[in-house]
Protein backbone atom coordinates (compact mmCIF):
# COMPACT_ATOMS: atom_id res chain seq x y z
CA UNK A 1 0.00 0.00 0.00
CA UNK A 2 1.58 3.31 -1.18
CA UNK A 3 1.05 6.83 0.04
CA UNK A 4 -2.20 8.43 -1.06
CA UNK A 5 -2.27 11.67 -3.01
CA UNK A 6 -3.20 13.59 0.14
CA UNK A 7 -0.39 12.00 2.15
CA UNK A 8 2.11 12.78 -0.57
CA UNK A 9 0.88 16.39 -0.67
CA UNK A 10 1.15 16.58 3.12
CA UNK A 11 4.74 15.44 2.85
CA UNK A 12 5.48 18.11 0.22
CA UNK A 13 3.76 20.87 2.16
CA UNK A 14 5.43 20.28 5.45
CA UNK A 15 7.06 17.76 7.69
CA UNK A 16 5.63 14.33 6.96
CA UNK A 17 3.52 12.67 9.62
CA UNK A 18 5.04 9.74 11.48
CA UNK A 19 3.18 7.11 9.41
CA UNK A 20 4.00 8.80 6.13
CA UNK A 21 7.64 9.30 7.19
CA UNK A 22 7.93 5.64 8.13
CA UNK A 23 6.41 4.59 4.83
CA UNK A 24 8.74 6.87 2.88
CA UNK A 25 11.69 5.30 4.67
CA UNK A 26 10.53 1.81 3.78
CA UNK A 27 9.05 2.23 0.30
CA UNK A 28 11.55 3.05 -2.49
CA UNK A 29 8.77 3.78 -5.01
CA UNK A 30 7.07 6.38 -2.83
CA UNK A 31 10.44 7.79 -1.82
CA UNK A 32 11.43 8.17 -5.46
CA UNK A 33 8.14 9.79 -6.38
CA UNK A 34 8.39 12.16 -3.43
CA UNK A 35 11.95 13.09 -4.36
CA UNK A 36 11.00 13.64 -7.99
CA UNK A 37 8.06 15.85 -7.11
CA UNK A 38 10.04 17.89 -4.61
CA UNK A 39 12.92 18.30 -7.02
CA UNK A 40 10.65 19.24 -9.90
CA UNK A 41 8.89 21.89 -7.85
CA UNK A 42 12.26 23.28 -6.78
CA UNK A 43 13.36 23.42 -10.42
CA UNK A 44 10.10 25.11 -11.35
CA UNK A 45 10.61 27.75 -8.67
CA UNK A 46 14.16 28.40 -9.79
CA UNK A 47 13.11 28.69 -13.43
CA UNK A 48 10.21 31.03 -12.67
CA UNK A 49 12.42 33.27 -10.55
CA UNK A 50 15.15 33.42 -13.15
CA UNK A 51 12.62 34.05 -15.91
CA UNK A 52 10.89 36.77 -13.92
CA UNK A 53 14.15 38.58 -13.23
CA UNK A 54 15.04 38.46 -16.89
CA UNK A 55 11.62 39.74 -17.98
CA UNK A 56 11.71 42.46 -15.32
CA UNK A 57 14.96 43.75 -16.75
CA UNK A 58 13.44 43.98 -20.21
CA UNK A 59 10.41 45.81 -18.81
CA UNK A 60 12.43 48.22 -16.74
CA UNK A 61 14.54 49.38 -19.67
CA UNK A 62 11.66 50.44 -21.92
CA UNK A 63 9.31 52.20 -19.50
CA UNK A 64 12.11 54.31 -18.09
CA UNK A 65 12.07 56.39 -21.23
CA UNK A 66 8.28 56.36 -21.44
CA UNK A 67 7.94 57.57 -17.88
CA UNK A 68 10.48 60.27 -18.57
CA UNK A 69 8.51 61.40 -21.61
CA UNK A 70 5.26 61.29 -19.69
CA UNK A 71 6.64 63.27 -16.80
CA UNK A 72 8.12 65.85 -19.18
CA UNK A 73 4.77 66.23 -20.91
CA UNK A 74 2.99 66.43 -17.58
CA UNK A 75 5.36 69.09 -16.36
CA UNK A 76 4.81 71.17 -19.49
CA UNK A 77 1.07 70.69 -19.79
CA UNK A 78 0.32 74.31 -18.89
CA UNK A 79 2.91 75.58 -21.35
CA UNK A 80 1.40 73.40 -24.09
CA UNK A 81 -2.08 74.66 -23.31
CA UNK A 82 -0.94 78.29 -23.34
CA UNK A 83 0.94 77.84 -26.61
CA UNK A 84 -2.10 76.25 -28.24
CA UNK A 85 -4.39 79.02 -26.99
CA UNK A 86 -2.00 81.66 -28.34
CA UNK A 87 -1.89 79.96 -31.74
CA UNK A 88 -5.68 79.82 -31.90
CA UNK A 89 -5.99 83.45 -30.84
CA UNK A 90 -3.47 84.65 -33.41
CA UNK A 91 -5.09 82.55 -36.09
CA UNK A 92 -8.53 83.94 -35.29
CA UNK A 93 -7.18 87.50 -35.66
CA UNK A 94 -4.76 87.07 -38.56
CA UNK A 95 -6.86 84.96 -40.90
CA UNK A 96 -9.81 87.45 -41.22
CA UNK A 97 -7.36 90.36 -41.43
CA UNK A 98 -5.43 88.65 -44.22
CA UNK A 99 -8.61 87.81 -46.10
CA UNK A 100 -9.80 91.44 -45.80
CA UNK A 101 -6.42 92.69 -46.93
CA UNK A 102 -6.45 90.42 -49.96
CA UNK A 103 -9.92 91.54 -51.09
CA UNK A 104 -9.00 95.24 -50.66
CA UNK A 105 -5.90 94.75 -52.81
CA UNK A 106 -7.98 93.06 -55.48
CA UNK A 107 -10.46 95.97 -55.50
CA UNK A 108 -7.64 98.47 -55.76
CA UNK A 109 -6.14 96.61 -58.69
CA UNK A 110 -9.48 96.54 -60.52
CA UNK A 111 -9.98 100.27 -59.95
CA UNK A 112 -6.50 101.06 -61.21
CA UNK A 113 -7.09 99.01 -64.34
CA UNK A 114 -10.30 100.92 -64.94
CA UNK A 115 -8.57 104.28 -64.47
CA UNK A 116 -5.78 103.20 -66.81
CA UNK A 117 -8.29 102.30 -69.43
CA UNK A 118 -10.02 105.65 -69.06
CA UNK A 119 -6.81 107.65 -69.09
CA UNK A 120 -5.37 105.86 -72.11
CA UNK A 121 -8.31 107.04 -74.27
CA UNK A 122 -7.61 110.22 -76.35
CA UNK A 123 -11.31 111.02 -76.87
CA UNK A 124 -14.58 110.10 -75.19
CA UNK A 125 -16.06 106.85 -76.30
CA UNK A 126 -18.99 108.60 -78.09
CA UNK A 127 -16.50 110.44 -80.41
CA UNK A 128 -14.38 107.41 -81.21
CA UNK A 129 -15.99 106.80 -84.68
CA UNK A 130 -15.33 110.44 -85.66
CA UNK A 131 -11.76 110.12 -84.45
CA UNK A 132 -11.28 107.09 -86.65
CA UNK A 133 -12.47 109.03 -89.73
CA UNK A 134 -10.08 111.91 -88.95
CA UNK A 135 -7.19 109.52 -88.60
CA UNK A 136 -8.03 107.80 -91.90
CA UNK A 137 -8.18 111.18 -93.80
CA UNK A 138 -4.84 112.27 -92.38
CA UNK A 139 -3.29 109.10 -93.64
CA UNK B 1 20.34 17.75 -10.40
CA UNK B 2 18.14 20.67 -9.59
CA UNK B 3 18.11 24.38 -9.25
CA UNK B 4 19.28 24.26 -5.68
CA UNK B 5 16.10 25.85 -4.46
CA UNK B 6 14.67 23.81 -1.62
CA UNK B 7 10.98 23.15 -1.29
CA UNK B 8 9.19 25.74 0.89
CA UNK B 9 10.98 26.85 3.88
CA UNK B 10 10.50 30.03 5.80
CA UNK B 11 13.51 31.48 4.12
CA UNK B 12 12.14 34.87 3.21
CA UNK B 13 13.14 37.65 5.56
CA UNK B 14 9.65 39.05 5.35
CA UNK B 15 7.75 37.44 8.16
CA UNK B 16 5.91 39.66 10.55
CA UNK B 17 8.16 41.14 13.16
CA UNK B 18 7.16 43.39 16.01
CA UNK B 19 9.32 46.23 17.17
CA UNK B 20 9.00 49.40 19.18
CA UNK B 21 6.87 51.95 17.31
CA UNK B 22 9.05 54.81 16.11
CA UNK B 23 8.31 58.45 16.05
CA UNK B 24 7.18 59.65 12.65
CA UNK B 25 3.46 59.12 12.34
CA UNK B 26 1.18 56.08 12.20
CA UNK B 27 2.16 55.12 8.68
CA UNK B 28 5.81 54.97 9.52
CA UNK B 29 5.30 53.14 12.77
CA UNK B 30 3.11 50.55 11.10
CA UNK B 31 5.57 50.05 8.31
CA UNK B 32 8.40 49.74 10.76
CA UNK B 33 6.58 47.30 12.96
CA UNK B 34 5.35 45.12 10.21
CA UNK B 35 7.94 45.31 7.53
CA UNK B 36 9.93 42.22 8.00
CA UNK B 37 12.93 43.38 6.10
CA UNK B 38 15.76 44.88 7.97
CA UNK B 39 16.64 46.93 4.88
CA UNK B 40 13.31 48.67 4.97
CA UNK B 41 13.59 49.30 8.68
CA UNK B 42 17.01 50.79 8.18
CA UNK B 43 15.71 52.96 5.37
CA UNK B 44 12.77 54.18 7.39
CA UNK B 45 14.91 55.05 10.38
CA UNK B 46 13.33 56.51 13.44
CA UNK B 47 12.36 60.05 12.69
CA UNK B 48 14.16 61.42 9.69
CA UNK B 49 12.79 59.82 6.58
CA UNK B 50 9.65 60.91 4.85
CA UNK B 51 7.05 58.39 3.84
CA UNK B 52 7.61 59.07 0.15
CA UNK B 53 11.27 58.25 0.45
CA UNK B 54 10.57 55.11 2.45
CA UNK B 55 8.00 54.02 -0.01
CA UNK B 56 10.63 54.02 -2.71
CA UNK B 57 12.60 51.60 -0.58
CA UNK B 58 9.54 49.46 -0.10
CA UNK B 59 8.97 49.37 -3.85
CA UNK B 60 12.59 48.47 -4.44
CA UNK B 61 12.38 45.58 -2.01
CA UNK B 62 9.02 44.09 -2.92
CA UNK B 63 8.61 45.01 -6.56
CA UNK B 64 10.40 41.89 -7.87
CA UNK B 65 8.17 39.61 -5.79
CA UNK B 66 4.94 41.26 -6.83
CA UNK B 67 6.02 41.38 -10.46
CA UNK B 68 7.07 37.73 -10.39
CA UNK B 69 3.78 36.62 -8.90
CA UNK B 70 1.79 38.73 -11.37
CA UNK B 71 3.83 37.49 -14.31
CA UNK B 72 3.51 33.83 -13.32
CA UNK B 73 -0.21 34.27 -12.71
CA UNK B 74 -1.11 36.29 -15.81
CA UNK B 75 1.65 35.15 -18.18
CA UNK B 76 1.50 38.54 -19.84
CA UNK B 77 4.35 41.00 -19.51
CA UNK B 78 2.31 44.17 -19.95
CA UNK B 79 -0.46 43.01 -17.64
CA UNK B 80 2.05 41.96 -15.00
CA UNK B 81 3.78 45.31 -15.17
CA UNK B 82 0.46 47.11 -14.96
CA UNK B 83 -0.66 45.03 -11.96
CA UNK B 84 2.65 45.66 -10.21
CA UNK B 85 2.36 49.42 -10.63
CA UNK B 86 -1.28 49.42 -9.54
CA UNK B 87 -0.37 47.31 -6.55
CA UNK B 88 2.12 49.82 -5.22
CA UNK B 89 -0.12 52.74 -6.07
CA UNK B 90 -2.94 51.21 -4.06
CA UNK B 91 -0.57 50.30 -1.27
CA UNK B 92 0.56 53.89 -1.10
CA UNK B 93 -2.99 55.19 -1.10
CA UNK B 94 -4.12 52.64 1.49
CA UNK B 95 -1.06 52.71 3.69
CA UNK B 96 -3.01 54.57 6.33
CA UNK B 97 -5.47 51.72 6.62
CA UNK B 98 -2.81 49.02 6.78
CA UNK B 99 -3.75 46.68 9.63
CA UNK B 100 -1.15 44.93 11.67
CA UNK B 101 -2.55 41.45 11.27
CA UNK B 102 -0.14 40.37 8.56
CA UNK B 103 3.31 41.15 7.23
CA UNK B 104 3.97 43.86 4.69
CA UNK B 105 4.68 41.27 2.03
CA UNK B 106 1.41 39.48 2.72
CA UNK B 107 -0.45 42.76 2.58
CA UNK B 108 1.10 43.61 -0.79
CA UNK B 109 0.35 40.14 -2.06
CA UNK B 110 -3.24 40.55 -0.93
CA UNK B 111 -3.52 43.66 -3.09
CA UNK B 112 -1.81 41.87 -5.98
CA UNK B 113 -4.12 38.86 -5.70
CA UNK B 114 -7.16 41.13 -5.97
CA UNK B 115 -5.72 43.05 -8.90
CA UNK B 116 -4.83 39.83 -10.71
CA UNK B 117 -8.33 38.50 -10.13
CA UNK B 118 -9.76 41.70 -11.62
CA UNK B 119 -7.36 41.47 -14.53
CA UNK B 120 -8.38 37.87 -15.27
CA UNK B 121 -12.05 38.79 -15.13
CA UNK B 122 -11.64 41.74 -17.46
CA UNK B 123 -9.63 39.60 -19.83
CA UNK B 124 -12.56 37.30 -20.39
CA UNK B 125 -14.17 40.14 -22.31
CA UNK B 126 -11.00 40.95 -24.21
CA UNK B 127 -10.74 37.88 -26.38
CA UNK B 128 -9.02 39.87 -29.12
CA UNK B 129 -6.20 40.86 -26.80
CA UNK B 130 -2.89 39.10 -27.27
CA UNK B 131 -0.58 38.63 -24.35
CA UNK B 132 2.94 39.99 -24.75
CA UNK B 133 5.10 37.22 -23.48
CA UNK B 134 8.56 36.91 -24.84
CA UNK B 135 9.60 33.69 -23.15
CA UNK B 136 8.51 31.07 -20.65
CA UNK B 137 10.18 29.68 -17.57
CA UNK B 138 10.93 26.61 -19.63
CA UNK B 139 13.27 28.69 -21.76
CA UNK B 140 14.85 30.11 -18.64
CA UNK B 141 15.29 26.77 -16.93
CA UNK B 142 18.41 25.93 -18.86
CA UNK B 143 19.95 29.35 -18.28
CA UNK B 144 19.26 29.10 -14.57
CA UNK B 145 21.54 26.10 -14.53
CA UNK B 146 24.06 27.50 -16.97
CA UNK B 147 26.80 27.74 -14.41
CA UNK B 148 26.30 24.21 -13.11
CA UNK B 149 27.62 21.06 -14.66
CA UNK B 150 24.59 19.58 -16.34
CA UNK B 151 24.56 16.96 -19.04
CA UNK B 152 22.30 17.40 -22.07
CA UNK B 153 20.12 14.56 -20.77
CA UNK B 154 19.70 16.25 -17.42
CA UNK B 155 19.03 19.53 -19.18
CA UNK B 156 16.30 17.92 -21.28
CA UNK B 157 14.76 16.30 -18.22
CA UNK B 158 14.84 19.60 -16.37
CA UNK B 159 13.14 21.44 -19.24
CA UNK B 160 10.57 18.70 -19.47
CA UNK B 161 9.72 18.89 -15.79
CA UNK B 162 9.52 22.67 -15.72
CA UNK B 163 7.36 22.64 -18.84
CA UNK B 164 5.08 20.02 -17.30
CA UNK B 165 4.54 22.04 -14.13
CA UNK B 166 4.14 25.26 -16.12
CA UNK B 167 1.43 23.66 -18.24
CA UNK B 168 -0.23 22.04 -15.25
CA UNK B 169 -0.25 25.36 -13.39
CA UNK B 170 -1.69 27.08 -16.45
CA UNK B 171 -4.60 24.70 -16.53
CA UNK B 172 -5.39 25.00 -12.85
CA UNK B 173 -8.44 26.99 -11.78
CA UNK B 174 -7.56 30.53 -10.76
CA UNK B 175 -7.61 29.97 -6.99
CA UNK B 176 -5.60 26.77 -7.16
CA UNK B 177 -3.01 28.44 -9.35
CA UNK B 178 -2.82 31.41 -7.00
CA UNK B 179 -2.20 29.30 -3.89
CA UNK B 180 0.19 27.04 -5.78
CA UNK B 181 2.32 29.99 -6.91
CA UNK B 182 2.20 31.71 -3.53
CA UNK B 183 3.30 28.52 -1.83
CA UNK B 184 5.85 27.08 -4.20
CA UNK B 185 7.25 30.15 -5.93
CA UNK B 186 6.84 32.83 -3.27
CA UNK B 187 7.51 30.51 -0.32
CA UNK B 188 4.57 31.78 1.69
CA UNK B 189 3.17 29.56 4.42
CA UNK B 190 -0.45 28.52 4.66
CA UNK B 191 -1.44 31.27 7.09
CA UNK B 192 0.10 33.96 4.93
CA UNK B 193 -1.61 32.57 1.84
CA UNK B 194 -4.90 32.48 3.72
CA UNK B 195 -4.42 36.12 4.68
CA UNK B 196 -3.41 37.16 1.17
CA UNK B 197 -6.26 35.35 -0.56
CA UNK B 198 -8.97 35.82 2.03
CA UNK B 199 -9.52 32.06 2.26
CA UNK B 200 -9.53 29.88 5.32
CA UNK B 201 -6.41 27.89 6.01
CA UNK B 202 -8.25 24.64 5.37
CA UNK B 203 -9.47 25.91 2.01
CA UNK B 204 -5.95 26.90 1.07
CA UNK B 205 -4.77 23.42 1.95
CA UNK B 206 -7.51 21.82 -0.13
CA UNK B 207 -6.60 23.97 -3.12
CA UNK B 208 -2.95 23.06 -2.68
CA UNK B 209 -3.74 19.35 -2.52
CA UNK B 210 -5.71 19.59 -5.75
CA UNK B 211 -3.02 21.63 -7.43
CA UNK B 212 -0.34 19.18 -6.36
CA UNK B 213 -2.39 16.27 -7.59
CA UNK B 214 -2.69 17.93 -11.01
CA UNK B 215 1.04 18.59 -11.05
CA UNK B 216 1.82 15.01 -10.03
CA UNK B 217 -0.42 13.66 -12.74
CA UNK B 218 1.30 15.85 -15.30
CA UNK B 219 4.73 14.88 -14.05
CA UNK B 220 3.76 11.25 -14.04
CA UNK B 221 3.83 11.30 -17.81
CA UNK B 222 7.19 12.96 -18.03
CA UNK B 223 9.26 12.14 -15.01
Amino acid sequence: MHLSSEQMSECILGPAGSDAARHLAECPACRAEFATLREAIGEFRGAVRYWSEREAQSVLVVPARTEETRSWIAAHQLAFALALATIFLLASILVPWYQHHQSAAANDAALLNQVDAQVSRTAPSSLEPLMKLVVERQQ
Amino acid sequence: MGLAVPVPADSEPTKARRSTPPAGGPRLSKLMELSATSGLERAIGTNVATFAGDFEELVRLYRPKVFRFALASLRDLDAAESVTQDCFLRAYQASGSFRQDCSLQTWLMQIAVNLIRDQIRSRRFQFWRRARLTAKPVDAAGHALADGACSPEDQALLNERVAAIWEAAGQLPERQRTVFLLRFVEDMDLLEIACATGMKEGTVKTHLFRALRAVRERLGGTA
